[in-house]
């Protein structure tokens, strides 16, 4: 049985986020893989982008920044200059600038650093894991996929543990802006320009800002060091403090970020579990499978399905020219099942070795931040998962997120039977 | 060119590498253990951190500001030694050079 089969034509319309309803449209970016490797997508929403499909093709642009900008945008969204300084995050920056904002963040997501957070991460699971086992049939991306993240995210960046469902409803509407389930305020069929100068153009953007802002009021007073907050504010060897605005937009992106990767890629190995059974028993069996199971449920969900860059300047590519100021759209979603890189990619193989996916938008400036968190949390969560369930089977039909920046499941109903 | 990799374990891998191409690159293309190079060496990620042979150092080269920043988050042992293989270009000064991968 496979785990799920696209059902688009093969000529999908990859600005549409009511596209990605059902899932990534594989067929279409299989097809462009194929016959059209650099394709143009016209789009009513804006000016129109590039797609690039295959994994050799973004392997090729994505380390070269000096071409392929971050500092114009990473979603295929328009943004003015003036929107771009308000709402930037080092996410929007180029190198050297985007090295020295890593110099500062890095050290706390780094994995020597992260690799203590294992027992704290064992621990959250326990209750998680009791509840949905009590459950039996259940919502596994809101009882289990959810949740996880979401304490953990606390505890990093060292808010009070009552703020964290507020914070995790905020995230979702501002990464999730496209899908009404999380948002009243739908990014495509917005009718007002209100929040544009706000974190991903959102009022939950607005709301984490001011949250942001009294959180480090309240923590500055009470002496409270926690978290990786504290880390971020310390002056750097120049005396230089990172600025207020930049420090409420990279919290928004911590917040939206940490929640909501994890979370798809839990909820997409369960998936997995569900359809290829035989997951279940190679887990149990553990040893090896550890050390490549994370990349492989990484890869397989892909959470983020694109990320955009700008030409600085005209770029040939197999025989298109790519013109100064186009947008160009890296669609990791495609080069995580390109077939010539991954033998049999419609499949999940947890002993995949090497496994060059790009989840993490490996191989250029912009890799994943908290990547070492991601590959700790989804190891661990599945580990203490197999030591207490016996079957896993799917209960109904998922539902994927309407967006088509963020690939995930929204719903997933499970049966769990406990050993 | 000739490029040694001294594993954890003890264990060598031995391959050629051509001039030109950096000492992180050349250990994915031979699935060198250890050596991720998740950010394709543009000093993002710390992922390919190895320790280059005392005889080696000098012509291995000074290492640059953001380097020495980088190399704070890198895993295992932290020395003089140390390096981010990205930044190590090959040439024919590097033919016969000694790296080992920290645990």
């Amino acid at each position: 049985m496979t785990v799920w089969t696209p059902t688009d034509d093969g000529f999908a319309d990859l600005s549409s986020h009511d596209t990605f309803m059902n899932g990534s449209p594989h067929n279409t970016f299989a097809r462009l893989r194929r016959d059209d490797p650099i394709s143009w997508t016209g789009w009513d929403g804006g000016e129109g982008f590039w797609n690039i499909v295959r994994h050799a093709d973004i392997t090729e642009l994505n380390r070269n920044w000096q071409v392929m900008s971050s500092a114009r945008g990473i979603r295929m969204e328009d943004q003015t200059y003036e929107e771009y300084l308000a709402r930037r995050t080092f996410q929007e920056t180029d190198p050297p600038e985007h090295m020295k904002t890593r110099m500062k963040v890095g050290k706390a997501f780094s994995r020597p650093v992260v690799a203590d957070f294992e027992d704290q991460i064992r621990a959250l699971c326990q209750p998680i894991l009791d509840e949905a086992l009590e459950m039996g049939t259940f919502d596994a991306t809101k009882i289990i996929a959810r949740k996880l993240p979401m304490m953990m995210l606390g505890q990093i960046l060292g808010t009070p543990e009552e703020d964290l469902p507020w914070l995790v409803e905020k995230g979702d509407a501002l990464i999730a802006n496209t899908d009404p389930d999380f948002t009243d305020h739908v990014l495509d069929k917005m009718q007002t320009d209100e929040y544009r100068m706000m974190p991903f153009n959102s009022p939950a953007g607005a709301e984490l800002f001011d949250y942001a802002k009294e959180l480090l009021a309240k923590k500055n007073a009470a002496g409270d060091t926690s978290g990786v907050l504290h880390y971020i504010l310390q002056p750097d060897k120049d005396g230089n403090v990172m600025p207020e605005n930049e420090f409420r937009n990279f919290f928004c992106l911590l917040v939206a970020a940490g929640n909501d990767t994890t979370r798809y890629s839990i909820a997409a190995g369960l998936q997995a579990m569900c359809h290829q059974p035989e997951l279940l028993g190679q887990m149990q069996e553990g040893g090896d499978v550890w050390a490549t199971a994370p990349d492989e449920i990484i890869r397989w969900a892909t959470p983020a399905l694109y990320f955009r860059r700008t030409a600085r300047c005209d770029h040939e590519i197999h025989g298109k020219t790519i013109r100064e100021g186009d947008k160009v759209l890296y669609w990791w979603a495609s080069a995580n099942r390109d077939e010539t890189m991954f033998e049999n990619p419609n499949r999940v193989d947890l002993m995949r070795s090497p496994n060059r996916h790009m989840s993490f938008g490996q191989g250029g400036p912009h890799v994943c931040l908290g990547m070492h968190l991601a590959r700790l949390e989804v190891r661990v969560l599945f580990e203490e998962l197999v030591k207490r369930v016996k079957l896993i089977e799917p209960a109904g039909p998922h539902k994927f997120l309407r967006s088509n920046f963020v690939g995930g499941i929204k719903e997933l109903p499970v049966t769990l039977q406990a050993k | 060119m000739k490029v040694t990799w001294v594993l954890p374990g003890g264990e060598d891998v031995v391959a050629d590498v051509a001039a030109g191409l950096n000492l992180m690159e050349a250990a994915q293309n031979n699935n060198v253990a250890g050596i991720q190079g998740e950010c394709g060496g543009s000093l993002s990620c710390a992922t390919c951190h190895v320790h280059v042979a005392e005889d080696w150092r000098d012509k291995a080269g000074e290492k640059g500001e953001f380097e020495e920043a980088m190399l704070e988050m890198a895993d295992g042992d932290v020395s003089d030694a140390s390096r981010l293989s990205c930044q190590i270009v090959m040439s024919d000064d590097l033919d016969g050079i000694r790296l080992t991968v920290p645990t």
